[in-house]
C-alpha cells in the first residue's frame, strides 16, 4: 500500500492590489483554521511536520500557503523590472486576502520569524478578523540581515543564503532536519530572501507601536533559545509591551523550530493550541 | 580551554583534510584565511577545501584575504561539543547583536566560499585536546 500522507496542495487565485496572484498552500485537517507562514526567502515546506500531525489536525484545519515569489507561488507581472523589498503592509495585507479569499472564518496565524513579526502588524490592523495569533521568534525589531551579500551576482545566492541561517538552529535539533531547512534556503529565487528581510530588518520597526495593540485577540510569543536574531530577550522585552500577550522561552531549539525539530517544538505548541477555542 | 597553539591547529587541519565533505564543498575554495584565536594568530590557507599550510609566524608581510577575529575565550565556546546559544556559529558570533567576532578584509570572499569554510570551521568541534 501506497505511503501517501494526508496533506494535499491547491493553487488559489487571489485578487489584490490591482494583480492575481496565483498562490500555492497545502492543507490538512478539520476545525479553527491555522494558517502557518514561512520564514524569510523560503516556503511552506518548513510546515510538513504540523501539517502530518494527527494531534494538531483532528482540531485544526491546517494550512501553509507560499509567499507570491516563494515556493510555487509564482511572482507578480513585470517583477524583473524592480528590487523586491517586502513591505510590512504589503504582507499583512495580503496575508487578510489569503485567508479571505478561502473564505476562512476567525483564522489563528501561526508565522516564524518574518512570519512571526508580522502577527505583530495582523495584530494592530486586524484584532477584529482573527481568533489568535501565534508569533514564532519574534520582536518588535530585528536588525542587521538586510545585506547585500544575500543576493550578489559573484556569490551562489542557494549557499551563502542557506549557510547564513544555519547557524540560527540548535545544536540540539536534529542534524538530517537542519541540513532540510539548509536545503529549502538554498531554493529561493535571486534577491527573495533578502527583499524578505527589507521587511524583516527595515520596514518592520514596531518599536513604538507595541503599546497600540488592543489586546482583544492573545498572542502567544515563542522563541528558542538559540536564536541569535531574534533572542530570547529581545522576544521577552517585546511580549512585556503587548496587552494580552504569553511569553514562551523554547529550550534546545533556534530559529526554525517547525522544521529543524518538530518534537521539540510540539511540546510547547501543543499546550498553546489546547488554549485556542 | 583549548591551548589554540600550532598543535591544536595542525590537529584541526588533519580534521579537515580527512573529511571527504570538506573536499566537496570547497572543491573551489582557494583562500589564505587569517584565524585569530585572542593572542594566537594563524594564515591558513584552504587549497580546494583542503588546509594546505598553516603560518604561525604572523609579521607584517602576512598575506591574506580575510580574517576572523576573536578572543580565545569566545572560540573556547565555539569549539565546544555542543557550543552555547550566540557562540555556535560565526554568523552568529559576528551579528550586528553580537559583536563577539570581527570579519575583515576581502569579505566578498568569505561570502563566496561560507559554506566550506564554515564546514570545516564545525570540525574544529572533533579537535582532541
Amino acid at each position: 500500500m501506497a505511503k501517501i500522507e494526508p496533506v494535499t496542495g491547491h493553487y488559489v487565485h487571489v485578487p489584490f492590489e490591482g494583480e492575481e496572484y496565483r498562490i500555492f498552500y497545502e492543507e490538512s485537517g478539520h476545525g479553527i483554521p491555522l494558517v502557518c507562514l514561512h520564514t524569510a526567502g523560503t516556503d511552506s515546506r518548513e510546515w510538513r511536520h504540523q501539517l502530518n500531525d494527527p494531534e494538531i489536525s483532528e482540531r485544526f484545519h491546517v494550512i501553509a500557503f507560499d509567499l507570491p515569489r516563494h515556493g510555487k507561488s509564482i511572482p507578480p507581472k513585470g517583477w524583473w523590472k524592480e528590487e523586491y523589498k517586502l513591505t510590512a503592509k504589503f504582507y499583512a495585507d495580503l496575508v487578510v486576502a489569503f485567508c479571505r479569499e478561502l473564505g476562512l472564518e476567525r483564522p489563528v496565524v501561526m508565522g516564524s520569524s518574518m512570519g512571526g513579526n508580522i502577527c505583530l502588524h495582523l495584530a494592530q490592523r486586524y484584532s477584529d478578523y482573527f481568533r489568535a495569533l501565534i508569533a514564532i521568534e519574534a520582536c518588535d525589531y530585528s536588525p542587521g540581515w538586510w545585506l547585500d551579500w544575500l543576493w550578489h551576482a559573484q556569490i551562489h545566492g542557494g549557499e551563502a543564503c542557506a549557510t547564513a541561517i544555519n547557524g540560527l538552529m540548535a545544536p540540539q535539533s536534529p542534524f538530517e532536519y537542519r541540513q532540510e531547512t539548509w536545503w529549502y534556503y538554498s531554493q529561493g529565487g535571486p534577491g527573495i530572501f533578502k527583499g524578505d528581510l527589507y521587511f524583516y530588518s527595515v520596514d518592520h520597526d514596531f518599536r513604538e507601536d507595541c503599546e497600540k495593540i488592543s489586546g482583544k485577540i492573545p498572542i502567544f510569543f515563542m522563541t528558542g533559545v538559540y536564536d541569535f536574531a531574534c533572542t530570547p530577550e529581545m522576544t521577552q522585552k517585546t511580549a512585556k509591551k503587548v496587552r494580552n500577550a504569553e511569553c514562551i522561552i523554547m529550550e534546545d531549539i533556534g530559529h526554525f523550530p517547525m522544521s529543524e525539530n518538530p518534537v521539540t517544538f510540539k511540546k510547547y505548541l501543543m499546550p498553546v493550541l489546547h488554549k485556542i477555542k | 580551554m583549548p591551548a589554540f597553539d600550532v598543535r591544536w591547529v595542525e590537529r584541526w587541519q588533519n580534521m579537515v583534510n580527512q573529511d571527504s565533505v570538506a573536499r566537496l564543498l570547497g572543491r573551489h575554495f582557494n583562500a589564505d584565511v587569517m584565524l585569530e584565536f585572542g593572542p594566537h594568530a594563524y594564515v591558513v590557507s584552504f587549497e580546494h577545501g583542503a588546509i594546505g599550510r598553516v603560518q604561525h609566524e604572523i609579521g607584517p608581510e602576512s598575506a591574506y584575504q580575510f580574517a576572523l577575529r576573536a578572543p580565545a575565550e569566545t572560540w573556547a565556546k565555539f569549539v565546544q561539543p555542543v557550543p552555547p546559544p550566540m557562540y555556535n556559529d560565526i554568523i552568529a558570533m559576528s551579528h550586528t547583536l553580537h559583536g563577539r567576532l570581527k570579519i575583515e578584509g576581502d569579505v566578498k570572499v568569505m561570502w563566496q566560499n561560507l559554506r566550506a569554510l564554515a564546514w570545516a570551521l564545525d570540525l574544529m568541534r572533533a579537535v582532541k585536546e
